[in-house]
């Protein structure tokens, strides 16, 4: 009975990586990343993915606070942030994230302000999604992991 | 008497022990690495990068290679860091955009001080980015995201380096006085422990850095630090200078002096002239003796500079180039190749002739004339194999020169493959116009892991030294991985010849115009035709060789072969698609992110760069979707939330126009 659960919530996991690869939300990079993982670091996905939204909250309202600004005119900031956050997102394997990226980059190095705020907006709902996705698979990871481990007394004798 | 004559000898025995020690500890540092029975393992690395996320990732990385590891988050940490634990760390891998100090800036300390290989990385892989990289003398220049193989290599640079330091002390022989005192210096600086700050050992460390020269004028070190010497660089016109001045004297009598006063340039100095004086007659003899360099002792002959010196370069500033610091060879090569290749060049030496072509090819850069023939043969073969996809004759040269929008001069010969020289230097001049399109468009590398591999087919370059016909394995060849990734553009052929490869592992793309090789993995393309088309059918045919191998999910392999045809299509009407059709590049990112997805393994995933390109956020389109979506997505159900997302994709695609292409997706 248990063991039904744990594989189903395997396909549910495997069924929402599939959707995120599917519609390029993830990319190669997040399969490394899993096979980064072994017993040195059993939680590195996890660990990382999370460092990883912590930088990028930061860097997302910083880059908000930036362009919000009235006089703001130092796109070079702007770029150097965005850097970063290309970055980060290409290494998890952020792809969309990153795609949104270069075309905020593109903006801003044409001064485009207006398409700047959008290409922001973008940003922030893309990440978000992702943010929700990803959660929801740690969330099915963990449920697994309880699932395939926990034992009937009956089962030990 | 005997006490003083016991101390005279102790002196004695001393002093002599000293030099020993001198030359003990240089020779020491080279086959330090060779005899090490962990190497690679526990080479000590030290990454600096101010984003946390990748450095976590790189440290995990680099661990599973089995390197010692040291992370670092602030640039001025890491060079503290460095200063102290002298001879603690092999090599360095430093973000090149950092907040408190630019990577640049610390690559240039590390050069200064240490002199320890320093690989730049940064997600910003256009090709200016990394031309700066190279400038500032980085071993090597890494576009994130990074992966594991990428790691696994960076050793070599390690090596080479120590190699190449190597030489230069074996070669000290042939310096006049006064470099032969730069050299005992730098002896003395790998013998003693001096630390960094102090002058003596800066002001030694840049007159070998002198040697290297930078870029001409420009006093690229704008660091506050210590005595800081101008570098002279050697322009095209000043190494003319040079050589007529060296041609005026007669090579035998040519002495750094009287050179320095005919050349008559002022700010020159006479140690300035005899180390390249020095260079040039290693070159000369090297490409006088050629011939019989086969199999190669070291990847990379000592002083490459003056082999691309030699040759006047008009368009590129080569020889500024070559000579600010550690170019890695196989670009060099390329260079030089291309330079050697072009008809127009006035080049001083013989060039025209064939066989020096094929001998200046092979000695420095290693390069053997199978390689050149290995190369024209992919391409005939590439041209058989896939004529059904390509209705055009194999007539690669006229394409790419009629595709290329910045075409300074038409050096290209129409005729094919008929000699490797010919060859090289159509795809010299390939490389070089497209390196040059490179700068003129800002341009993102796209993140197919695989495509690092995608191999620099680019005559000159890439030879594993102990491979001769088989030039291009990529995993075997530890050259070839890194510098792709610093020229991505170059890898202009060996499409079929890859293909024929049992791993084919590592095709490469040759395209042309604005598509970024490196993101074309299995788009192996041949000879880099102007149209996008052929270049574009040829990622069909690598998709269905592809799909035939291990495939992921079945509805992304199809959904991505159904996306080929119809890319292909969509690009055929002649038209540069990423050129012009700026609008068409978010709709073709769809099709080539899935088509990323179907290859794993040996495969390399077949992704259009298209995000390299300018997007122009269009009010209108874009401006739509974002009114849609903004502000309630978030918090949604996750069901919802794949709706709404699906309903971002489509507008967003239905906005551009129509196209061939959009029915793949309205389908």
């Amino acid at each position: 009975m248990l063991g039904l659960a744990a594989d189903r919530l395997r396909a549910d996991m495997n069924r929402l990586l599939a959707f995120l690869f599917h519609q390029g939300i993830l990319d190669e990079q997040f399969l490394q990343l899993q096979q980064l993982q072994d017993e040195s670091s059993p939680n590195f996905v996890s660990e990382v993915v999370n460092i990883y939204f912590h930088e990028s909250e930061k860097l997302l309202r910083s880059l908000r606070s930036l362009l919000m600004d009235r006089e703001f005119s130092d796109y070079n900031k702007m770029g150097i942030h965005l850097n970063q956050f290309m970055g980060s997102s290409s290494s998890i394997g952020a792809n969309r994230i990153r795609n949104v990226c270069v075309a905020f980059r593109a903006a801003s190095e044409q001064n485009n302000r207006a398409g700047c705020l959008r290409a922001l907006e973008l940003l922030e709902h893309e990440y978000c999604f992702l943010k929700n996705k990803l959660h929801e698979l740690f969330q099915i990871e963990q449920q697994r992991v309880l699932a395939a481990g926990v034992r009937y007394p009956m089962q030990n004798i | 008497m005997t006490a003083m004559q016991r101390v005279m000898q102790s002196n004695v025995s001393t002093s002599a022990a000293t030099t020993t020690c001198y030359g003990g500890l240089s020779s020491c540092k080279g086959e330090e690495v060779m005899i090490s029975d962990q190497f690679p393992a526990g080479l000590r690395v030290l990454v600096v990068d101010d984003d946390i996320t990748c450095l976590r990732i790189l440290e995990q990385m680099l661990r599973r290679c089995l390197y010692i590891v040291t992370t670092c988050s602030q640039a001025k940490l890491a060079l503290d860091l460095l200063r102290e634990r002298k001879g603690c760390f092999d090599v360095i891998l430093s973000d090149v955009y950092m907040p408190d100090m630019d990577g640049y800036k610390l690559l240039e300390h590390v050069g200064l001080e240490m002199d320890l290989p320093v690989i730049m990385m940064s997600a910003d892989g256009r090709t200016s980015a990394v031309m700066k990289g190279i400038r500032h003398g980085a071993c090597d220049y890494l576009i994130k995201p990074i992966r594991e193989e990428e790691l696994k290599n960076i050793w070599q640079h390690v090596v080479r380096k120590k190699w190449n330091e190597n030489k230069d002390l074996e070669h000290s022989g042939s310096l006049d006085d006064a470099d032969r005192h730069k050299r005992g210096n730098d002896d003395a600086e790998y013998a003693s422990s001096v630390n960094d700050a102090t002058d003596a050992s800066l002001k030694a460390l840049r007159k070998r850095s002198n040697a290297k020269e930078e870029d001409d004028g420009e006093i690229e070190n704008d660091d506050p630090s210590a005595s800081k010497k101008p570098r002279v660089v050697w322009s095209v016109e000043l190494h003319q200078q040079f050589v007529s001045a060296v041609n005026q004297l007669g090579i035998d009598k040519a002495v750094p002096k009287r050179i320095l006063e005919l050349m008559n340039v002022p700010g020159l100095t006479r140690e300035n002239v005899a180390s390249h004086l020095q260079k040039f007659r290693l070159y000369l003899k090297r490409i006088s003796g050629v011939a019989q360099q086969g199999g190669i002792s070291n990847p990379l002959c000592g002083p490459v500079e003056p082999n691309v010196k030699i040759g006047s370069l008009g368009r590129f500033n080569i020889q500024a180039l070559a000579a600010s610091g550690q170019i890695p060879p196989q670009t060099l090569a390329a260079l030089h190749a291309e330079l050697l290749g072009q008809p127009t060049s006035n080049l001083v030496t013989a060039m025209d002739h064939p066989a020096l072509l094929q001998a200046s090819l092979q000695g420095p850069k290693c390069i053997q004339v199978d390689h050149g023939a290995t190369f024209v043969q992919p391409i005939v073969k590439c041209e058989s194999s896939s004529s059904k996809h390509f209705p055009q004759s194999f007539a690669p040269v006229e394409d790419v020169t009629s595709g290329f929008r910045a075409w300074p001069s038409n050096n290209i010969v129409t005729a094919g493959p008929s000699n490797n020289g010919g060859l090289s230097s159509q795809n010299g001049n390939m490389l070089f116009d497209l390196l040059q399109q490179q700068l003129q468009k800002p341009q993102q590398q796209s993140t197919v892991p695989e495509l690092r591999r995608s191999i620099n087919v680019q005559p000159s370059c890439h030879v594993a030294p102990s491979q001769s016909s088989a030039g291009f394995q990529a995993g075997n060849s530890p050259v070839s991985v890194t510098q792709n990734s610093s020229f991505s553009r170059t890898a202009v052929i060996d499409y079929s010849f890859l293909l024929s490869q049992s791993n084919c592992s590592s095709l490469s793309i040759g395209q042309v115009s604005d598509v970024n090789l490196q993101t074309t993995g299995i788009l192996s393309g041949y000879i880099p035709p102007a149209s996008v088309s052929p270049s574009v059918s040829s990622c069909s045919v690598n998709a269905d060789n592809c799909a035939s191998q291990q495939v992921q999910t079945p509805n992304m392999i199809n959904k991505a072969s159904r996306n080929m045809p119809g890319f292909v299509h969509s690009t055929s009407n002649g038209q540069d698609p990423y050129g012009s059709t700026k609008s068409g590049d978010l709709l073709d990112q769809a099709p080539f992110n899935n088509v990323g997805y179907i290859n794993k393994g040996t495969c390399l995933p077949a992704r259009f760069p298209v995000h390299e390109f300018q997007l122009p956020l269009s009010s209108s389109s874009l401006g739509k979707v974002f009114s849609e979506n903004i502000g309630t997505r978030v918090k949604q159900e996750p069901n919802m939330e794949f709706e709404d997302n699906a309903r971002v994709g489509i507008p967003m695609l239905q906005q551009f126009p129509p196209n061939d292409l959009m029915s793949i997706f309205t389908e």
